[in-house]
């Protein structure tokens, strides 16, 4: 069954090895010249000291290969299209599968050699490929301290393996259940795009409960490290969390529509007055606050995403076996 | 779908199942009551047939008959919606020891078009325990069959041969072959069929071949059991050279029959103006001297149950007892 596998599939090996080989080429190439860049940089802002404001200056890599890299968000969906979708459609499609389920291995064995190897291999690409944007990202990561922001917590570390194995495995049981290649791999896509999302905004925020600080309206406080800010804004005495969303404001966090009548109300003009309103304010108990994940909990959320979508991949593939041991070939 | 089976002098039970001689021979396929229904169509209904071990037996019906389905429900590939079926003394399984001894070829000989016929050799020998690579080789060499293209670009006569081949690498105890013959032209037809007679003269521990095809004329020269469906159901299963001597035809004056239905079972009568043609099951070794009986061949055999269990479908052959 492995060599039928290989058999099958040492095409698209070649051509996804070709792909690999490329980008690493490519990123090795690029992310020297980003660190020599970086330390260049370091050196001379240590030298003049104004290290501190170096995030807001320097841009560091080229632009292309930056969208490039941002680009390998979508390897594991490009995986799940041609390696998990057709895996068994295509065989089903193309009735080749009955040579295959009357040999002398039964199905459960046929697909377990076959999915296992193609969702190893897929791991593996989701892994290098996740290996070399780390390493390419790491002086950007140090500079802008976002690794944990949502956009580029999903492009590191160990979650695109499990995106990948996700993706695969949900390519081969919707190609399983509806036995066409074509919708099996619209099928993958737009599960794949919709499962990430859900996760993105609604799952992930809730890994740990979120740590939400408190700090007077006239001080300005952020949490270290590379934390995941959630929200900020102000909350009033009674609790009640208010975000800005006008650009009405009176204090960078704080908008002018807040200020209760206590403290003037919303007529509050002029900007000798904004310190007293926001002192008035602050006596009444209103205070800024900033939800967010502390930095050292980008591994553990790192583990647990990878945890989840690896979950997803094993319940998916155990469907898929269900249906092929049940259903007619 | 089964109108006009009701009253059909045969519904009792599908010829040749149970008897003796039948059951005291080591049976390769047992089913009973056999059903299989999709969604809008029966595909099978009450199948119930024998095939002892060692025989090369025709399963014969038109489009449609339930052929495919049966042969399907025998390899595991499909199951049943009820009734069972015992292959080679087990229920179809997902089972290496099972699959091994199955050799099984579809109608549309499904191979992987993008490899060759090499190829899936040696992906047998990876699947199978038993595997008979060289056999299959020198087999497809003598046919000058083509190992190293892709079997996507061979002609539906070799691809045939290369999923024959196959089939046989395996080397198995009941080899299950669907409409082999449909798509090949009439030498690769008898290509086809000698390959299968020397493979099966070949395999020395009785090798069971079911074969299927919409003509008994294409399996006459190398079957010996018969299994005819129609209508999704079981028509006549049992040894060829027995139901030949059990039917005869009868040809005699346009009369009434009902005498006759009282020792024979008329399968068949078609009527001309002038006279009776009856294909009847002798239930007596007596006849009416006023018909004159004549041996009935496979074929007409074949025709008439065909036509019996379909009236409307052979209208233009037979008239079935509607005149009584």
């Amino acid at each position: 069954m492995t060599w039928l596998t290989w058999r099958q599939y040492r095409l698209q090996a070649a051509i996804g090895g070709a792909f690999l080989a490329a980008l690493a080429a490519l990123l090795l190439v690029t992310g020297l010249g980003v660190a020599a860049q970086w330390h260049s940089a370091l050196a001379a802002c240590g030298a003049s000291g104004t290290c501190g404001s170096l995030s807001g200056t320097l841009s560091l890599g080229n632009h292309a290969v930056g969208f490039l890299v941002v680009m390998t968000l979508g390897v594991p969906a490009v995986l799940g299209m041609l390696l998990g979708a057709p895996l068994v459609a295509y065989e089903a499609e193309s009735s080749a599968r009955v040579f295959a389920w009357t040999q002398g291995v039964t199905r459960r064995r046929w697909l377990a050699v076959k999915a296992g190897w193609v969702l190893l291999a897929a791991a593996v690409t989701g892994g290098v490929v996740s290996a070399l944007v780390t390493w390419w990202e790491g002086p950007n990561n140090a500079l802008l301290g976002d690794a944990f922001s949502s956009s580029r917590f999903e492009l590191m570390g160990v979650v695109p393996v499990g995106y990948a194995v996700f993706a695969v495995a949900l390519g081969i049981a919707a190609g399983t259940l509806v036995r066409r290649v074509v919708p099996a791999i619209g099928i993958t896509l737009v599960g794949f795009v919709a499962v990430r999302l859900v996760v993105d905004l609604w799952v992930r925020p809730h890994f740990m409960s979120a740590v939400t600080h408190l700090y007077a309206l006239t001080s300005t406080w952020a949490p270290g490290g590379s934390a995941w800010q959630l929200a900020s804004g102000v909350v009033t005495p009674s609790g009640t969390r208010l975000a800005m969303v006008d650009g009405t404001d009176i204090a960078p966090n704080v908008s002018s529509s807040w200020v209760p009548q206590a403290c003037g109300g919303g007529a509050v003009g002029g900007r000798g007055s904004q310190s007293a309103v926001l002192s008035c304010m602050q006596s009444a108990g209103y205070r800024q606050f900033i939800t967010y994940q502390p930095g050292n909990r980008y591994w553990p959320f790192q583990w647990i995403e990878l945890g989840i979508f690896v979950a997803l991949a094993a319940a998916l593939i155990a469907v898929t076996f269900a249906v092929i041991n049940r259903r007619d070939a | 779908m089964n109108a006009g089976m009701d009253g059909n002098p045969r519904a009792d039970g599908p010829a040749g199942f149970g008897r003796p001689e039948a059951s005291r021979e080591n049976t390769a396929i047992e089913t009973a009551a056999l059903t299989k229904r999709y969604r809008r169509a029966t595909a099978l209904t009450d199948c119930t047939v024998i095939v002892p071990q060692g025989r090369i037996s025709a399963l014969v019906g038109p489009n449609g008959a339930g052929k495919s389905t049966l042969l399907r429900l025998l390899t595991g590939l499909a199951s049943p919606t009820s009734g069972s079926a015992l292959v080679l003394g087990g229920t179809p399984r997902q089972d290496p020891g099972f699959l091994a001894d199955i050799g099984y070829l579809a109608q549309d000989v499904p191979l992987y078009r993008r490899l060759s016929a090499d190829d899936h050799i040696r992906a047998g020998g990876y699947l199978n325990q038993r595997w008979d690579a060289a056999a299959a080789r020198v087999r497809l060499r003598e046919l000058a069959i083509p190992l190293d293209r892709a079997v996507g670009t061979l002609s539906g006569g070799q691809r045939a041969q290369v999923g024959l081949s196959l089939a046989l690498a395996k080397r198995p105890r009941l080899l299950l072959l669907d409409e082999p013959v449909a798509a090949l032209d009439p030498l690769a037809r008898r290509h086809f069929l000698s390959t299968l007679t020397t493979a099966t003269a070949d395999a020395e521990d009785g090798l069971t071949v079911v074969l299927s095809s919409r003509l008994i004329a294409d399996l006459e020269r190398v079957c010996d059991h018969l299994i005819l469906l129609a209508e999704s159901r079981v028509q006549l299963c049992g040894d060829i050279d027995e139901l030949l001597a059990e039917h005869t035809v009868l040809v005699g004056p346009r009369k009434d029959t009902t005498a006759l239905e009282r020792t024979h079972t008329v399968v068949l009568s078609t009527k001309t103006a002038r006279q009776t043609t009856l294909v009847i099951r002798r239930g007596a070794p007596l006849i009416d001297p006023a018909y004159q009986a004549e041996d009935i061949s496979l074929e007409e055999l074949v025709l008439a149950y065909m036509g019996a269990a379909a009236p409307a479908a052979y209208a233009h052959l037979s008239t079935v007892g509607d005149e009584q």
